[in-house]
């Protein structure tokens, strides 16, 4: 019973997963399982010193851990499944070391949760580090998710003849476009060692290490069901041997309420079938204190507060209002964005053209995997509001896309040393082809048609820097300069206050004729007379004689 | 008895002629008999009739799809953009072509494009996917994979000596282009040749690296369609090929045998950035001309107009 609820919950989890793309119907919670998270809606409503409505979803968990105890870890939490189905295939006959040191392994849990919450606290946002609903999601967005694109295109080639010989068009043509991410090899590296601790102990991760287990904990021992053993107990102790949390006492009629997860393992295994998971009202009892002494308690609060204060000593924190990065349309102004982001990475998975990817150091300790646009390898396309809509906690404001292709992120800055039209007198005209907003024109200087930017027709979308032909860096790239990031209201108002305009008029080249100031001219070029495209010809537009 | 060597009576002769009047003042026996004699077919109208009527004005479709052939249609939906853009073919116009193929007897009918945005949304924005979804045997699909794709020479090529074309144009014996008239920050104007850029796979270099009007002019003597039917039921004249723009709607449909001849008409129907521009003035079209792959002055085509 408890697997397939376990392989129903992992198997909902990818599917609310895969379901985040672009598509996405406004209403769909695909970020359900975040949401549901009470440690990340905590951490992120602390460090943020504010409200976040969708954080109120976790409310449902605590609730349902506060009546029923702490169920969540044995039968719904997709990384306790991915850690069960791992552990049956690598560890299953390995006879694991007894852990002397267990109870007190066990505080590792209570301490890290500390830590984490008394840095929230601070505003240095942690907890993405060891969440594992955050955890596992990044795990899917930067491993399991291009993996799995990889192998379903080369099945998809392997099969090609096939599908070519039976005629089958759309099949022998289809090919999914692969995502790619920095830091793929480092995510793939922590779950690695996450399921490897397995090795020492079954769900070593649940049983020590795990924040949101802890938090469970701490509040599960109000609930319904507990574990009892009747007087049929023979002390055979075999409960305690399978219990995968440790969570049997050594007088095996005794439990260590705050560790059971109600898995029932025990009861399955006890031979004179002695123990149940009666519903009863009662709290307490000598094993059902969280074992962590004061001294532990305010170690971990001072350990939490002095990473809040290393967090904020790098210059990366003055600068944050100069931060470098482009962020996702919408994204809270730098500080409130950083303190919210829980760096799931829900949004870079999503993303239609996979420009958003993990930043690493670019803004110090408290900007690890947050979200930015490598817009050189994609653009943020205008017909695209999914990153918003998939934030658990609306670090990135879920926004209509109205809105959002309002949300500026930066403004294109055109390399003129390295333009091949400026530097070169080449041909090119990239930019202004791809640009959606018409933000780059053409005007005469001194004799040429030079490929300027107007600024105030920019949102920072980046097909221009995407497109450049130049090799290596781009010779037009956005800067966050003049980004619009608000803690809520209308960008659409705020862009209009700033006298912005997206959608430009239209006949938008016109002026280009009118401001260049040369006559028209109508005489007929002769056949052959073919003007070198070098030189200056700027009263007509490109590619006419 | 044959009736073919007897002289014709006077009744016959009558009837014959008067079939013929009665023909010829419905006009469809004009534009039947159009066929091999007019360079081009200008046809105001809705999208969908007036490509119908400039199909059956240049012969129709068997003229150019033989029974049990594959059918390749190239139409612009390079775009994420929605038809009142006119950034891309107008989705009635490619289904009309898709469905005149069908019943014409093709096998299949291919719609492709190597789309320069993201193709998933430029099928679903363009509306060309969801026209074409209920007609049997036609496939819309981009093709943004450099396996689709196969490596051919250019003998008479002066800038582009080779060039990588999708598959199945190479395979295929009819292809069908449907460009959208529009405006080109490069080019000057976008039409049927310029729309061949979307059936190979290397493009950048066209901007950067070669004089992207002679290489039109060289991808032209080896990708040739059978038949340029152009949308201009709306004119992206200014802001193109992206958009958004100034776009007129100008409801014609031009379809010719000559890729340079439509392109030239093209280019005189709407005036480009405010100007009136002619044919000859379009760089790559003149040289195209020049180079032996079509007619460029229209007053010396013969143009059959008509209204759908």
């Amino acid at each position: 019973m408890k697997k397939y609820i376990q392989a129903l919950s992992l198997l909902l989890f990818s599917a609310f997963f895969l379901l985040a793309t672009y598509k996405l119907p406004d209403w769909f919670p695909a970020d359900i399982y975040l949401r549901l998270d009470p440690l990340l809606g905590l951490n992120a409503v602390l460090a943020l010193k504010g409200m976040i409505d969708r954080v109120l979803w976790s409310l449902i968990l605590i609730g349902a851990t506060l009546v029923i105890g702490r169920f969540f870890c044995a039968y719904v939490c997709p990384t306790g499944a991915c850690i069960d189905v791992l552990d049956f295939l690598l560890f299953r006959k390995i006879r694991r070391p007894v852990l002397k040191t267990d109870s007190n392994l066990r505080r590792i849990k209570y301490i890290l949760l500390l830590i984490f919450i008394s840095s929230a606290l601070t505003g240095l946002s942690l907890v993405f580090l060891m969440d594992p609903i955050a955890l596992l999601t990044r795990f899917y967005t930067f491993v399991v998710y291009p993996l799995a694109i990889t192998l379903i295109n080369l099945f998809l080639d392997g099969l090609r003849p096939l599908f070519q010989g039976l005629g089958w068009i759309t099949l022998s043509h289809l090919h999914y476009p692969q995502p790619v991410y920095y830091m793929s090899a480092v995510t793939l590296l922590i779950f690695g060692g996450m399921m490897a601790l397995n090795r020492l102990a079954p769900r070593f991760w649940c049983r020590y290490l795990c924040p949101l287990g802890a938090l469970l904990s701490l509040i599960s021992p109000l609930g319904l069901f507990k574990r009892r053993v009747s007087r049929d107990c023979n002390e055979c102790s075999i409960c305690r041997k399978t219990c995968p949390m440790g969570a049997v006492a050594e007088n095996p009629t005794k439990t260590h309420s705050p560790e059971c997860i109600q898995c029932k393992n025990c009861a399955e295994t006890c031979p004179k079938e002695a123990i149940f998971f009666p519903s009863s009202f009662s709290v307490g009892g000598e094993y059902s204190t969280v074992n962590i002494s004061r001294r532990g308690f305010f170690l971990s609060l001072a350990g939490g507060l002095t990473l809040g204060f290393l967090g904020s000593q790098s210059p990366f924190t003055p600068l944050q209002s100069k931060h470098p990065l482009i962020r996702p349309p919408g994204a809270l102004p730098e500080t409130e964005f950083l303190r919210t982001c829980i760096r799931c990475g829900e949004c870079m998975k999503s993303c239609l053209t996979n420009t958003l990817q993990p930043s690493l150091w670019e803004s110090g300790l408290s900007g690890l995997w947050t979200p930015k646009l490598d817009l050189r390898m994609a653009p943020c396309d205008q017909n695209c509001n999914v990153c918003g809509k998939v934030c658990p906690t609306q670090a990135i404001r879920s926004l209509p896309m109205d809105e959002k292709n309002h949300a500026k992120i930066g403004t294109a800055v055109l390399k003129k040393e390295m333009c091949l039209v400026w530097a070169q007198n080449k041909l090119c005209l990239i930019c202004d082809e791809i640009c959606p907003y018409n933000a780059i024109v053409f005007r005469p200087v001194e004799g040429y048609r030079r490929p300027v930017v107007i600024a105030s027709r920019c949102n920072g979308c980046g097909f221009c820097e995407q497109r450049c032909p130049v090799r290596g860096e781009s010779a037009i790239v956005v800067v966050p300069d003049g980004e619009i990031r608000l803690k809520e209201g209308s960008y659409i108002k705020e862009a209009k206050k700033l006298e912005l305009e997206f959608k430009p008029d239209p006949g938008d080249d016109k002026f280009i004729l009118q401001d260049s100031g040369f006559k028209i001219e109508e005489e007929r070029k002769k056949e052959g007379d073919i003007r070198p495209s070098e030189k200056p010809n700027p009263q007509r537009p490109k590619g006419f004689l | 008895m044959d009736r073919r060597n007897r002289p014709m009576t006077r009744r016959q002769f009558l009837k014959t002629t008067a079939a013929g009047i009665a023909i010829g003042i419905t006009g469809s026996s004009a534009l039947i008999q159009a066929a091999e004699e007019y360079d081009l077919a200008v046809i105001s109208g809705d999208p969908a009739s007036a490509t119908k009527k400039a199909l059956e004005a240049m012969g129709g479709i068997s003229r150019f799809v033989k029974k049990g052939q594959r059918a390749i249609l190239k139409p612009n939906m390079s775009f994420a953009r929605t038809p009142d853009f006119g950034a891309t073919t107008h989705p009635l116009v490619v289904a009309t072509v898709a469905q005149a193929c069908m019943e014409g007897g093709a096998q299949q009918v291919l719609v492709l494009d190597h789309t320069l945005q993201r193709a998933e949304v430029c099928l679903e924005r363009t509306g060309i996917r969801e026209a074409c979804k209920n007609i049997p045997g036609v496939h819309v699909l981009t093709l943004q994979e450099r396996k689709f794709f196969r490596e051919i020479k250019i003998p008479r090529g002066r800038v582009l000596e080779r060039v990588e074309v999708i598959k199945e144009v190479l395979d295929s014996s009819v292809l069908i282009n449907i460009p959208v008239a529009k405006s080109h920050s490069t080019t000057g104007v976008s039409l049927g040749i310029k729309g061949l850029m979307g059936l190979i796979w290397e493009r950048e270099s066209f901007h950067s690296q070669i004089n992207i009007n002679q290489a039109l002019a060289d991808l032209a003597t080896v990708i040739k369609p059978q038949l340029t039917i152009l949308d201009a039921t709306r004119a992206l004249a200014s802001g193109g090929p992206g958009g958004p723009g100034e776009v007129k709607k100008i409801n014609l449909i031009i379809a010719g045998v000559d890729p340079v001849a439509v392109d030239s008409y093209g280019v005189s129907i709407v005036p480009w950035y405010g100007q009136n521009f002619k044919g000859r003035q379009v760089e790559h079209l003149l040289i195209a001309h020049q180079r032996g792959l079509g007619k460029i002055d229209i007053d010396q085509l013969k143009i059959l107009k008509g209204t759908a």
